[in-house]
């Protein structure tokens, strides 16, 4: 075959630019140990998303020494958890999955990018150095609201970061001669121990107890009131620990009013008050 | 075709692509700068990037 | 100077002329469609609302990339066919046949693109005559079922002229026993074997998984299983696009520049190289996406930078064949000759700057292909911005410098206006300029691509200028652009309506500097490349898809449709009820 030789010269020249650039990328894959998603997780049908103990409850865990993994679900149109809280100086490990279509978890104006389809679990793991916000949005078209799907990713302080969590349990009524019991649970998704200031109000009492949440446990606070001693009536309550804070309302009635007085508690049925508080509501 | 201008003949033995030459390793240049700024700049330091997890 | 083609074969240039009827008029509707996108997007001017946004652009995709391309593909092939072997097809009613056939599928799928823009679309085949579904149509996304038939149809016309096209060279070699076969058809038939083998993909996404499940006969698919069929087919399709612009840039480029093809051999290995290369890459368009093994990403990876190859040979063939043109007419110097290209000519402008783009989106293609830096720009504006040089000027631009040259010799009318198509072809390389340099800047700070609204709550980080400058161009780019667009038809139509004039163009194209009895025979031995084509695409592509199909299974881990209508209420109560669930 005749081929003149500057085209020889340059079917060389471009052999060795192919090369240079699978050099480059092999070095990033090998060099800079950056990884591609994968097929590393089984598959998992949207159906089965509720029962998967992973995505039942989205949300951020502490898996070790700064590292976090965080199950996030994708679905027209909008992403779960929203926003996503991590620490700064961690390494976290993001899986997503998608509830309906083909979305994307996309991390804006980093490379923190992947697709989400229905029935596979993409896994990234990412290093996050310093505090910040980003944009979560996904990039793939999922429907007519596709432009609206975006949630938000907040590096935190790394010493302002916790994975708190407070429940009260309190009555809604109690008889005049009774006791009022209230229980607030501080529970700690943490790996280290949470030192904690636990702040009861009631009426015009205050009470304060110091403990310590050991890490992924919780710990009960008890505080006990005679009803008595606020007399009849509604008394609002406030518990608060770091940050976090719930209210809720006791009343004080005898027996024959308590059809009136329980009304004011709305949709409860029970004559418990459940009151939760997580990240969210503290962002909100 | 208003002009083709044709003033000599060439053929292939005594055609010298110099010119093409010339534009094609200042092409291979080019390629090599902008990927090296793209790859290096852009992509490396754009973090956070997904990781190996030992 | 010679006869006409269409005084020579009036039968085939009136089909040619029907083809490119067709294409122009996709590419008419196409041009607004991506006018109105550029405004929307920008929020310059929104005229439609933003759900109906996905129609538009599914309708730029569609008439764009499929039926403005492949229109034109066919006309051109079939000019080409007729051409460099002298002769008719065999039976002019396959020929018709595959004509009608394309055109009825088009319809068919453009009217259910269509009828998205309706308020209440009614009800076909069991569900809304709707296909919001962009031209990749990934499921669970679901459109109308007639969208699918559409598209089927289409490319079973495709198949139907590659089978008439083979028909005719099979006729000739019959005649010319022994005689190579000549280029024009060489890469007709190569690129039509490279479509068989990557075309079977898309089809057995439809056949067997998409068109049953949108019909409800099956419940479930596997979306993974069906993107990556869709992609064995959809980097492909890419090649399919560019190579008769390859075509032309071989053929007509040269002759135009007032020279002769630099090396015919050469021109013949880049199109083997494509038969072989183009399929086994498609999975480069998934490195983002789970379920697929890492290390079949890589093997793909080396494969698409290997595919550099066949382009990178021809910017120097086509290079210096220009410069062959350019020494002809007294060029000199190692870059005073480009002064002595053809530049008034706007066949020979609308290429070269076609080339020229060509050249910049090249290395844009070489990141797409990068592997782990697809982190940074997949499904980025970078994308589209990547596609708008490749398809949207490469290809565009040297098929309207194209029909520059030929829709006189289609005619027998003259040209009008040819300052005014210079003009229009400046206009589009200033306009992709514009309209590019935003999209390959913004998709670098993370613009998403295919969104009415890239407006969020958070604030993008625009390094060097701003959001607002950036909008700017790809308005500016896109309103350029589109005013090309409306020129180069004005001009093709009054060019049509010109029939009271004789036209000024030689058809003759001139031999190649180095013909192809400078290259080894085996090189026409298509069964050869056919058969390393299979190999090569079995490699790639076996593992990977057992796998898919191992892990998910064939019908998907229970995936349930997902139907894209217009009216956006029925998915806010969707999206609302899903929030519901959420909350409480």
């Amino acid at each position: 075959m005749r081929i003149h030789v500057y085209e020889r010269l340059w079917l060389v020249a471009s052999m060795i630019l192919i090369v240079a650039f699978i050099a480059t990328v092999t070095y990033g894959t090998v060099g800079l140990g950056i990884t591609m998603v994968d097929d590393r997780e089984e598959t998992l049908s949207p159906g089965d998303i509720d029962e998967d103990e992973r995505f039942e409850d989205p949300r951020i865990e502490q898996v070790g020494e700064n590292e976090f993994e965080a199950y996030v679900v994708a679905m027209t149109f909008l992403f779960q958890p929203d926003p996503i809280e991590v620490p700064a100086n961690s390494e976290v490990t993001f899986y997503v999955t998608s509830r309906d279509v083909i979305h994307s978890f996309t991390v804006v104006g980093t490379n923190t990018n992947t697709m989400v389809i229905p029935g596979e679990v993409s896994v990234m793991t990412v290093e996050f150095d310093e505090p910040g916000e980003y944009g979560i949005i996904c990039n793939e078209y999922c429907g007519v609201g596709h432009h609206d799907m975006e949630a938000e990713l907040i590096v935190v302080e790394e010493d302002e970061f916790d994975l708190t969590e407070l429940s009260v349990d309190a009555p809604d009524t109690v008889e005049p001669d009774a006791e009022i019991e209230l229980t607030a649970t501080v529970s700690n998704g943490l790996i280290d121990d949470l030192e904690a200031t636990v702040t009861v109000e009631i009426g015009d009492e205050t009470f304060q107890e110091d403990v310590t949440v050991g890490g992924d446990e919780s710990e009960d606070v008890s505080i006990t009131v005679d009803a008595d001693d606020l007399g009849e009536g509604d008394h609002d309550w406030t518990v608060t620990v770091d940050d976090y804070e719930e209210t809720g309302t006791v009343s004080v009635a005898s027996d024959t009013d308590e059809n009136d007085d329980g009304s004011e508690n709305g949709e409860d049925t029970t004559d418990e008050n459940d009151a939760s508080s997580t990240v969210e509501d503290r962002l909100s | 075709m208003a002009k083709s201008q044709v003033t000599r003949k060439i053929t292939h033995d005594e055609f010298d692509p110099v010119g093409t030459l010339a534009l094609i390793v200042l092409y291979f240049i080019v390629l090599m700068l902008m990927w090296v700024f793209t790859y290096f700049v852009e992509f490396v330091g754009n973090d956070p990037t997904p990781f190996v997890v030992a | 100077m010679t006869q006409l083609f269409v005084e020579r074969f009036p039968d085939q240039a009136r089909l040619v002329r029907l083809a490119f009827f067709n294409s122009f008029a996709a590419f008419g509707i196409g041009a607004l469609f991506g006018l109105i996108q550029a405004l929307h997007r920008t929020d310059v001017l929104r005229i439609v609302e933003s759900p109906t946004y996905y129609t538009v652009l599914t309708a730029h995709g569609v008439f764009l990339v499929i039926t403005f391309t492949i229109f034109f593909l066919v006309g051109l092939y079939q000019w080409a066919v007729t051409t460099s072997l002298e002769r008719r097809p065999v039976d002019m009613r396959i020929t018709k046949a595959w004509y009608w056939l394309m055109s009825i599928g088009t319809v068919i799928a453009g009217i259910t693109i269509l009828a998205g823009f309706l308020d209440d679309p009614p009800e076909v085949l069991g569900s809304q005559l709707s296909a919001d579904v962009l031209f990749t149509f990934y499921a669970p996304l679901q459109g109308n079922p007639l969208f699918y038939v559409g598209l089927v149809l289409f490319v079973v016309g495709t198949w139907l002229a590659g089978v008439d096209w083979f028909r005719t060279w099979w006729a000739w070699k019959g005649d010319n026993p022994g005689a190579r076969i000549p280029l024009p058809t060489f890469m007709v038939l190569t690129t039509m074997i490279m479509w068989y083998i990557s075309s079977i993909g898309v089809a057995v996404a439809i056949l067997a998984f998409i068109l049953p499940w949108s019909l409800g006969l099956i419940d479930s698919l596997n979306p993974t299983l069906t993107r990556t069929l869709f992609w064995y087919f959809g980097h492909p399709v890419v090649y399919f696009w560019l190579l008769p612009a390859y075509l032309l840039w071989y053929i007509v480029l040269p002759k135009l520049s007032g020279g002769r093809l630099f090396s015919d051999p050469l021109a013949r290995v880049v199109f083997i190289l494509f038969i072989l290369l183009s399929t086994p890459v498609g999975i480069h368009h998934q490195y983002l996406d789970p379920g697929i093994a890492e290390g079949f990403k890589y093997i793909v990876m080396t494969n698409t930078m290997f595919l550099l190859l066949p382009s990178l040979l021809t910017a120097f063939t086509v290079v210096a064949s220009m410069e062959h043109g350019a020494r002809q007419r007294g060029g000199e110097g190692y870059f005073g000759w480009l002064d002595a290209l053809p530049w008034r000519n706007p066949a020979f402008t609308g290429m070269a700057l076609a080339g020229l783009v060509f050249a910049f989106g090249g290395f844009t293609g070489i990141v797409n292909a990068g592997m782990n830096i697809n982190y940074l720009v997949h499904n980025s504006a970078w994308v589209p911005g990547h596609i708008h040089t490749q398809v949207g000027t490469a290809v565009a631009l040297t098929f309207m410098a194209g029909s520059y040259w030929l829709i006189p010799q289609l005619t027998g009318n003259r040209l009008v206006w040819r300052q005014a198509a210079l003009v229009q072809v400046l206009l589009w390389f200033i306009g992709i300029v514009f309209m590019t340099n935003s999209m390959y800047r913004a998709g670098l700070v993370g613009v998403p691509r295919r969104t009415a609204e890239p407006q969020y709550a958070f604030e993008y980080d625009v390094g060097v200028g701003s959001m607002t400058e950036l909008d700017f161009q790809l308005a500016l780019g896109g309103f350029l652009l589109f005013i090309s667009a409306m020129l180069f038809l004005a001009i093709i139509f009054m060019t049509w309506r010109n029939s009271e004039s004789e036209p000024i163009v030689d058809g003759t194209i001139p031999p190649a500097l180095s013909g192809p009895e400078d290259s080894p025979r085996v090189l026409d031995n298509l069964r050869l490349w056919i058969a390393i084509a299979l190999v090569l695409v079995a490699i790639a592509y076996v593992i990977p898809l057992a796998s898919i199909v191992t892990r998910g299974g064939l019908f998907g881990p229970d995936i349930g449709p997902f139907p894209v209508f217009t009216d956006p209420m029925i998915l806010l109560e969707y999206g609302s009820k899903l929030i519901g669930m959420v909350v409480i």
